[in-house]
């Protein structure tokens, strides 16, 4: 066993983050949720998809921003490059595609009045021009959003003049993941949930495993290494700027169950699929929402995201997709079923924990909360969020 | 699609046809939908036929599987459905999961 047990150890080497209370009014004011529409979601690059998912010339993607007020369409031109742009007609403001995602035979046409985009945002088509006055259809293409692309996942910045480039913005995760090989493993299952929960306070019960003995304490109670068999601790814990990566060990001898210990014999598949891990398992923290879940299996890993995607300051649309490498036998296709119910249902009782959460927080019994040493990558978070909201935070 | 059969050497599973379900929502819907004997029915008689069925299925190529062979894997990935309500929650949904579990739902 790598882990180190001793307590209080990640407050040591990062003793800036502090070790006091952190208030809990972020999580259920309204004023606070406007300033973070404006100050962080505006302003920072956003996790939107995959090339993956748009893969041919045409093929296009609609995300609709409820935080940002705006629809974004994502289209790979006929040159190859994926482009997002404002989903907004340059005629009268209509949105200009409504289906959330497709594939357009050289235009995307706006219902209204037949105002056609080609696949590069370039306006091509206006009916009747004759009759309109000074029109230049150059200078009338869609209204570009500053799109990257890093390892296969496609950002976008609402910010007209982002501060900085994708890559600055990410910084040392890009080093961490390089070279990652993602485009590797297929994209096999989407959730959605509709949480009444505060947007952090669902990413913040993602970002620890204190909880998993007693949260899930008959789905996953011990499922990672634990100090005198009861809690848990962490391998690493790194920040990069205002990104964090946990990590976890495996526990070697965790309860297993007589259908896992079938189904670890079944699969049978040959390693093709190794990705960069630090632990067993490595929980990036994106800021300000996009997570990336990176899973080691006995023979091939396999990794998860999260997209936690604002719609008020007390709901939540809790996006959870799983991408497994392609199955090569029966035995790695079950293998894989197995590992995303047993993750499924876990996700859907934190899913009930945010919302209880909340639901205290939101009661104003208690004006503060309280991270221990295991939870030291929330307090980064919110330290993080409260330099970009620019509101004095305690901690 | 529920009602054809099953390889020969797996008809006695056809009992179970029910299950044999090609969506994942479809799958946790029977789940919810049944009692704790019938997931214990449907586990106990797959639990050891699981490694005949894979053995079985992996004569073909994934993504080509005849008919009655793609309903066998349907019926197994049901099993998998059903293994920690039966192992671990004793009751058909998970424990202290949202007051209306079908809000946690796959987006097929």
């Amino acid at each position: 066993m790598k882990t180190d047990m001793s307590d209080k150890r990640w407050a040591k080497v990062y003793p800036e983050l502090g070790t006091g209370p952190v208030p809990a009014e972020p999580y259920i004011s309204p004023e606070y949720f406007a300033l973070e529409r404006e100050r962080v979601f505006r302003r920072v690059w956003l996790n939107m998809g995959r090339v993956e998912e748009i893969p041919q010339p045409g093929d296009y993607l609609v995300r609709d921003l409820a935080v940002c007020n705006a629809s974004i369409v994502l289209i790979r031109g006929d040159d190859g490059v994926v482009r997002g742009f404002h989903n907004v007609c340059s005629h009268r403001g209509n949105k200009v595609v409504l289906d959330e995602r497709g594939s357009c035979r050289g235009y995307l046409t706006c219902n209204f009045h037949s105002w056609a985009y080609d696949s590069q945002g370039q306006l091509k088509w206006v009916s009747d021009e004759e009759n309109f006055f000074d029109l230049k259809k150059s200078e009338l293409g869609l209204t570009p959003v500053a799109t990257d692309v890093w390892e296969g996942f496609i950002f976008v910045n609402l910010d007209p003049q982002p501060r900085e480039s994708l890559s600055t913005y990410l910084d040392g995760v890009t080093g961490q993941l390089a070279g990652a090989g993602f485009e590797r493993l297929a994209l096999a299952h989407v959730y959605r949930v509709d949480e009444r929960a505060n947007w952090k306070i669902a990413l913040d019960a993602q970002n620890e495993v204190y909880h998993l003995p007693f949260q899930h304490r008959a789905s996953f109670p011990d499922v990672f290494v634990l100090k005198d068999n009861r809690y848990t601790r962490l391998l690493d814990v790194r920040f990069f700027r205002r990104h964090s990566v946990y990590s976890c060990e495996l526990n070697p001898s965790h309860t297993v169950t007589a259908s896992e210990e079938l189904v670890a014999r079944l699969d049978t598949a040959a390693t093709r699929c190794r990705l960069p891990l630090i632990g067993d398992f490595d929980f990036y923290a994106i800021f300000p929402n996009f997570v990336i879940l990176l899973f080691r299996g006995a023979a091939n890993d396999f990794f998860m995201t999260y997209n936690f995607w604002p719609l008020a300051v007390d709901r939540t649309v809790w996006e959870i997709k799983i991408y497994f490498p392609p199955a090569e036998t029966a035995g790695q296709r079950i293998g894989q079923e197995y590992a995303k119910c047993r993750l499924r249902n876990v996700l859907q009782e934190d899913a009930a924990a945010h919302e209880t959460i909340h639901a205290g927080l939101a009661s104003r019994a208690k004006t503060h909360v309280l991270f221990q040493d295991n939870e030291i990558q929330i307090r980064h978070f919110h330290k993080v969020l409260a330099d970009q909201v620019g509101v004095f935070q305690e901690g | 699609m529920s009602h054809g059969s099953l390889p020969p050497s797996f008809r006695s599973l056809e009992r179970f046809n029910a299950w044999a379900l090609a969506k994942e929502g479809d799958r946790i819907r029977k789940r919810r939908a049944s009692t704790m004997e019938e997931l214990r029915e449907l586990y106990d008689a797959l639990m050891p036929q699981m490694e005949a069925i894979v053995a079985y299925l992996d004569q073909f190529s994934p993504a080509h599987l005849p008919e009655d062979a793609q309903r066998l894997l349907w019926l197994a990935l049901s099993f998998v459905e059903v293994t920690s309500a039966v192992e671990l929650y004793g009751q058909p949904e998970v424990r202290n999961g949202l007051d209306d579990p079908t809000r946690f739902r796959p987006v097929e």
